[in-house]
Parts: structure tokens; sequence; C-alpha cells
């Protein structure tokens, strides 16, 4: 079977924020904790990162598990208590790690995208 | 997918069915989350249909595949990996393995009545019972009907019948006939129902 463009463009996508969305998750939480349907929002208004909302939750999940971030309940004014998401000292130490590497990751595949390879040169 | 008066509820056990694969706590995890996302965002907009959140959520294909994901890609910690490997192991295990020791444990006990026949008759059905529970191939409602009616029922039924002093006999065995195909026919019924 062979995927239209759009499929492939989704799977792009998807393989890109695979490997991301966890770091802007918690990113999300540098400077105070979150609650879930808060964390989908900034995600949602994102646009790039926007998911299919409950994947994120097996996600927070294996972040909590990992000791990455540790969770609390926090009762509201309006509707249900909050289970609230906070970075742990190795969630703020992977969070730092990863800020570290991304400005080199980032311009490194934007020299790919924009240069002319020396390989592909020759044809231009 | 068939409509009822509570489209949460659907939707739940929806994600439930498809993540039978996870191991119990992470499912159960995975449903409150759910849960709670869906009241908390039921009570910040009022306006929203119940349907419209449940599409946002997505497809519960999609998020028990990506629970699937995550459990077993899970390995930085230790533990975490000892866990993803117990629910690998926990699908090993043939279908037809829990289904016979089930049924098979009344027609030895009938064969072999002194001891310790009815011991192993016993043995069999409880490990019978706990391979059933932990296979990846039946549904929580599944099981749970299936461990009722060939290991449950039939106990109660023996206990019963022994402790009530009933004649031994042609009655008996009648009994005993009555119970095993209860026991047959549900382990038929459960080898067709199960998933692959």
């Amino acid at each position: 079977m062979e995927p239209g463009d759009s499929a492939k463009q989704a799977r792009a996508a998807a393989q890109l924020r695979k490997g991301v969305l966890e770091y802007c998750v918690l990113a999300l939480m540098r400077d105070r904790p979150r609650y879930g349907v808060e964390l989908l929002h900034a995600l949602e208004e994102s646009g790039a990162l926007a998911t299919s909302q409950g994947t994120v939750y097996p996600l927070l999940s294996r972040l909590r598990r990992d000791d990455l971030v540790t969770t609390t309940w926090q009762e509201s004014a309006t509707g249900p208590p909050r289970r609230y998401y906070a970075l742990t000292d190795s969630g703020r130490a992977a969070l730092d790690e990863f800020t570290r590497v991304w400005p080199g990751f980032r311009d490194a595949v934007d020299a790919f995208l924009t240069s002319p390879h020396p390989s592909t040169g020759d044809l231009t | 997918m068939k409509t009822s008066a509570d489209p949460v509820r659907d939707y739940l056990s929806a994600v439930e069915r498809e993540s039978s694969a996870l191991p119990a706590d992470r499912r159960q995890e995975l449903l409150a989350d759910l849960a709670e996302h869906i009241e908390v965002t039921r009570a910040e907009r009022p306006d929203a249909t119940v349907g419209e959140i449940l599409a946002e959520l997505g497809d519960p294909r999609t998020i028990a595949a990506t629970a699937l994901a995550e459990a077993g890609n899970a390995g930085a910690g230790a533990l975490p990996r000892n866990e993803a490997g117990a629910s690998v192991r926990r699908g090993k295990v043939h279908p037809l393995v829990p289904l016979l020791m089930l049924t098979l444990s009344l027609p030895f006990m009938m064969l072999f009545p002194d001891l310790p026949g009815p011991l192993f008759g016993v043995l069999f059905r409880i490990t019978g019972a706990v391979l059933l529970c932990t296979s990846v191939h039946w549904t929580a409602v599944r099981k749970t009907t299936g461990v009722l009616l060939t290991a449950i029922l039939p106990t109660a039924v023996i206990a019963t019948w022994n402790l009530s002093g009933a004649p031994a006999g042609t009655p008996s065995l009648v009994a005993n006939l009555i119970t095993l195909a209860v026991l047959a026919g549900t382990a038929v019924w459960l080898y067709r129902v199960r998933r692959a």
C-alpha cells in the first residue's frame, strides 16, 4: 500500500514529535507545576506539537515512573481536584541536558536542509 | 461503534479493551488519567459536548498503542524493565493451557477419587484460573466470567454436594457430568472469543 503525500508528511511530523515531546512537556513544568489538561492546552496552542490528547497521558505516566516528575493532587475552585505534575531534580537535569544539546542539533539539521550539500552541489 | 446512554463509559471500556496487554496497574492508571481529563475538561468547558471532548482525546486504539510502546521502551530504570519483561512473559502461555487445565480438573478428580487425586485436581484448577487471569488473550470481563464458570461454580457445587451428604452413585455421576458440560462449554466459548 502506497501512503499518500499527506500521510507521509504526517509521519514525518509524528516521528519528530516522538523525540522531542517529552522534553517540551518537561519544559512546560519548568516554572511551576501544571495539571494534565493545562499541559495539553499548551501543546495544542503550539500547533506543531499538537497530538491526539490521550496519547500524552501514557507519556506522563512514564515520566513519573522514571522519576522525572512527581504528582500531587490539588483541590480546585471549579470542578474536580487536579493532579499536578512537577519536575524532580532528575527531571530538571534531563531538561537542562536537552536544552544544552538542542541548539547544536537544530543548527545541524538546518544546515543540511538549507545549504547545498557537497554531493548535490554539482547539480545546482 | 454501538451507542449507549454513557459515551464516556463506552470510551473508557474501549481503551480498557485495547490496552488489555498492559500490566493491570498501568491500565488502571491510564483509565484514571483519562477519566480525570474528561471530568476536568467538562468542568472547564461546560459548552463542549462529551462527543467533542472524546474526539479531542483521540482514538482509543492510538492511546493504547502509545501506552504499550511507552511500557515497552521504559528501559531507563531497573524496575520498569522488569515490569516490561514480566508483561511480555505473561502473554507466552498458549490459550489452550488454562482452558484444558480448568476443564480436565473435574474428570481427573472423577477418575481418581482417592488422595492425592482431588489434590492434583484442585491444583490444576487453581493454576488454570491464575493462567487464565494473567493471559493476554481475554478481556477482564471474559476472564471473570471464565473463572466463575470453570473454577468457582464447580468448586461450589461439589462442596455443597459433599457437605449436604447427598448420595453417591448415579445422581452424583449425573451432577458431575452436568458440571463437566458447563466447564467444557465455557472453555469452548473462551477459546472462540480469544484474541490471537
